[in-house]
């Protein structure tokens, strides 16, 4: 196995064990660890963002092969010259020198931008998607005879009727335009009992994620404990174990009360 | 009595960090000691299953890479699994790979790799890997309406006028089916808001466990065709394509996982219960 | 006043606007824009915006560095973590590809001078090798770059990790945190218990006639809190008992019948039906928001974007 693979594989054993290494406490190898993500994950998202937007996108049509500016630098992406695009890059930099606390003000222009066209795209997707075929998918047919009264798995008429209630009394839940009180307030309370249904099945999908994504981690560790990576886990482990243990006992851990 | 109550009392106050050790052993131990547990698919597998099944011959498939190595374990054997069940079919499907997260490029590649491995796949003429574009939702937008505006050349910079496998596909319509794995923003929602509502091609979703709950009213709705939920799901589809794969595998460790984490929830809770109980007699 | 708070404003207008009737307009010039050039100006403007996030993040951690502030050590290594992968991103190609024509036989190396030198040494093996170094923008996803060898060595471990560290405090929340101190708590619980066990295999291991067997143990609990009444409890408990095993008895004790009680098949009428009402129901509140306060951002009502003012 080349030399650049072992070393990635240790180097990412080290990175992992050290922000599993605040399972113990807050610690010089978590601290590297997290500034070492701090800083890696801004250029990782710079670089990234340049060279697959700025890059082809503004670049590549500033200085497209027709563009006037051609004489000075070519770039061939595929684009035609569109002068427009000086717009963005204008916005791009007032952004940048936003840095300067006297000229903050600057960021607003490409915020606003942002803001606007965001806005404009997401109200027809939400409104269409999110609303009315989810307001049409809660008009389900009770009557027709066709459902059996009640199935476990799949459709049944008891069902439909639990999802049509549940959806009304929970929608109900969020008017506080209204006091919620007698009647009305009995059933957005009946809204309240679904949305907490709601909730305790997303906290069961949370844990199984975060569980997956562990599992995830443990496998690469093993992997890396093979001689094919020089027992890289093992290595790492011990050497944190042994220089954690040392500082511990330099720092003694206070206890609060 | 009281010895069980003073002994579920005590353990109420440990240290977290023995906390974290037993949840470390739950799901460390059943990895290196491989355990078999029955796996029973969900009917919402069930339906992503079917979906992929009754696609009709000679399809075009879209399969969108919206996730990263940070969600690698839970979505990864979706996108395989269905990859496997698309080519073993032998139907004449061809895959067309987008990406709209950029480490989706990475994954795909990956994933291309590995069933390159089982199928001996021959680039644009069963597959082409169109690349990953930064643009969110504008770039669902812009496959439904122009595919050729958005995707010119593909991953590796070939003018997609020369692939022979682009021939007559200009929009989303052009597809048959859609499939995404996806670990957030951008992914199954705007898939399902810029993509198969507006040109109602049948779309279906894996994606992770967190975001399960937000999606599922769209299976419901018939917006998505089946959902596949987190490594479950990627499991319960590697049995339905009996492929075993490593969303089968990490099965056992996900269940212990989940129940220590159940049984510290009922012990909390007596301890809890426990002491009120006292607080209140005194 | 008006660089500062009425151009932005006007900005958010117009193209909010132009945006949201794009959708309805049929003018060929408008959509190419809306659905071309608007959304590209937006992804390059949210590009700057990484772009002025990292500045600001070099700035906190010089001026930590400078001011000698507690923990300025570890700010030192997040700047060189930055200004390396920095390096390496903009200044470095970090890919250049010895590949063997006429064959599929192609490494990738970091530097010119190691491509160079594996080029000489096929060479001297009689073999012929070109270098192709990676195209500028192409060079940050070339298998087996410079570039690519940080991501997977360095950032996917560490975000990875990130989250994965989460399962281990959802844990200790779940022992520490969670009670259930009234009826809408326990329900929520619940929920979430029966979809954890439900979900994973394990769930299909445990038998409904266990499920019913501890039912009836914990509605004997309840009695016994509330009516305190012994006799009440032991025949609700001793009834329930028999009741269980001469039902379980006579129907020979299938895993999965009562299905009411077969903890899979509860979890999937748990998370298909009361779930999906209350998801649902978020899902439409969530989207009648978003529409809302898109129109008042269109509108100029809603200004939070400008900030102080």
């Amino acid at each position: 196995m080349p030399f650049s693979t072992i070393l990635g594989a240790w180097i990412a054993v080290f990175l992992t064990l050290g922000i599993f290494s605040y399972l113990y406490r807050d610690n010089p190898f978590y601290k590297i660890a997290e500034h070492i993500f701090v800083g890696v994950s801004a250029a990782y998202w710079a670089a990234t963002f340049y060279w697959t937007q700025i890059y082809p996108n503004l670049f590549g049509r500033l200085f497209a092969v027709d563009s006037p500016f051609a004489s000075m630098y070519v770039l061939d992406k595929g684009h035609e010259y569109n002068g427009l695009y000086f717009f963005p890059l204008l916005l791009g930099i007032m952004m940048l020198l936003s840095i300067f606390k006297q000229i903050n003000w600057m960021a607003r222009w490409g915020i606003a931008y942002t803001v606007g066209i965001a806005a404009g795209l997401k109200t027809f997707g939400y409104l269409s998607s999110n609303v009315i075929s989810q307001i049409k998918s809660t008009a389900v047919d009770l009557f027709s005879g066709s459902l059996p009264f009640f199935a476990m798995p799949g459709d049944s008429i008891f069902n439909n009727i639990v999802i049509f209630i549940g959806t009304i009394s929970a929608l109900m839940y969020f008017y506080f335009s209204r006091e919620q009180s007698g009647l009305y307030g009995r059933f957005t309370r009946l809204g309240i009992y679904f949305l907490m249904i709601s909730f305790g099945a997303s906290f069961g999908f949370a844990v199984m994620g975060r569980i997956s994504l562990l599992i995830g981690r443990f496998n690469d560790l093993i992997l890396f404990s093979n001689p094919s990576y020089n027992y890289g886990t093992f290595w790492m482990l011990g050497l944190i174990i042994v220089v954690l243990g040392y500082w511990s006992f330099q720092n003694p851990e206070i206890k609060e009360g | 009595m009281r010895f069980l109550e003073d002994i579920i009392v005590k353990f109420g106050s440990v240290d977290r960090r023995v906390i974290f050790v037993l949840i470390g052993l739950a799901v460390l131990v059943p990895l290196l000691n491989p355990i078999d547990l029955a796996i029973r698919p969900t009917p919402s597998s069930q339906r992503v299953y079917d979906a992929v099944d009754s696609i009709p011959d000679n399809s075009k498939v879209l399969i969108s890479f919206d996730y990263g190595p940070s969600t690698k374990p839970e979505i990864h054997p979706m996108t395989l699994g269905v990859m496997r069940h698309i080519l073993s079919q032998d139907r004449g499907h061809k895959i067309y790979i987008t990406c709209l997260w950029p480490d989706g490029l990475y994954m795909a590649k990956d994933a291309l790799k590995i069933i390159n491995e089982e199928y001996d796949l021959v680039e644009y003429e069963d597959y082409v890997l169109l690349g990953f574009r930064p643009g969110n939702e504008a770039v669902v937008k812009g496959l439904a309406s122009d595919l050729r505006k958005v995707f010119t050349v593909d991953a590796a910079q070939k003018s997609i006028n020369e692939i022979p496998m682009m021939e007559g596909v200009n929009n989303l319509n052009d597809f048959q089916f859609i499939f995404t794995g996806s670990a957030g923003y951008p992914g199954t929602f705007e898939w399902v808001q810029y993509g198969a509502d507006p040109t109602g091609v049948p779309l279906s979703s894996g994606t992770t466990s967190i975001q399960v709950n937000e999606v599922m009213p769209y299976v419901q709705s018939g917006q998505l065709q089946g959902i596949l939920a987190g490594m479950p799901g990627a499991a319960e589809y590697e049995k339905l394509i009996d492929t075993p794969g490593i969303a089968i595998q990490g099965m056992a460790a996900q269940s212990y996982g989940h129940v220590v984490i159940v049984l510290f929830i009922i012990l909390g809770n007596l301890a809890y219960f426990i002491t009120e109980r006292r607080e209140r007699k005194y | 006043m008006i660089w500062k708070r009425y151009i932005p404003i006007a900005i958010v207008g117009f193209f909010g606007s132009l945006t949201l009737f794009g959708w309805f307009i049929e003018n060929e010039g408008i959509k190419s824009f809306i659905d071309d050039d608007a959304t590209q100006w937006y992804d390059i403007i949210a590009s700057f915006a990484i772009f002025l996030g990292a500045l600001n993040l070099l700035k906190l951690q010089f001026l930590k560095v400078l001011k000698r502030k507690a923990g300025w050590e570890y700010s030192v290594v997040a700047i060189l973590s930055f200004l390396i992968v920095f390096v390496i991103g903009f200044f470095m190609r970090g890919a250049f590809v010895v590949d063997i024509p006429n064959t599929d036989i192609q490494s990738t190396y970091f530097t010119q001078g190691a491509a160079e030198e594996a080029v000489n040494h096929l060479k001297d093996s009689g073999i012929i090798a070109s270098i192709t170094p990676a195209q500028w923008g192409a060079h940050i996803q070339t298998e087996g770059g410079l570039f690519k060898w940080m991501f997977d060595n360095i950032f996917t471990p560490l975000s990875a990790t990130m989250f994965a560290l989460l399962a281990f405090y959802v844990a200790s929340a779940s022992y520490r945190a969670f009670r259930a101190r009234n009826f809408e708590a326990t329900l929520l619980l619940l929920a979430g218990i029966i979809i954890m066990i439900g979900r994973v295999p394990i769930g299909s291991l445990i038998s409904s006639w266990m499920i019913m067997y501890l039912l009836v143990l914990v509605i004997g609990i309840l009695i016994n809190t509330y009516f305190r009444s012994r006799q009440l409890v032991f025949g609700w408990v001793a009834l329930g008992l028999i009741g269980v095993t001469v039902l379980g008895s006579s129907m020979g004790w299938p895993i999965d019948q009562p299905a009411v009680f077969y903890l899979p098949a509860l979890q999937e009428w748990i998370y298909t039906v009361p779930n999906l009402a209350g998801a649902r129901a978020i899902m439409i509140g969530i989207g009648l928001g978003v529409v809302v306060t898109s129109l008042r951002y269109i509108f100029g009502l809603e200004k939070s974007y400008i900030g102080n003012q």
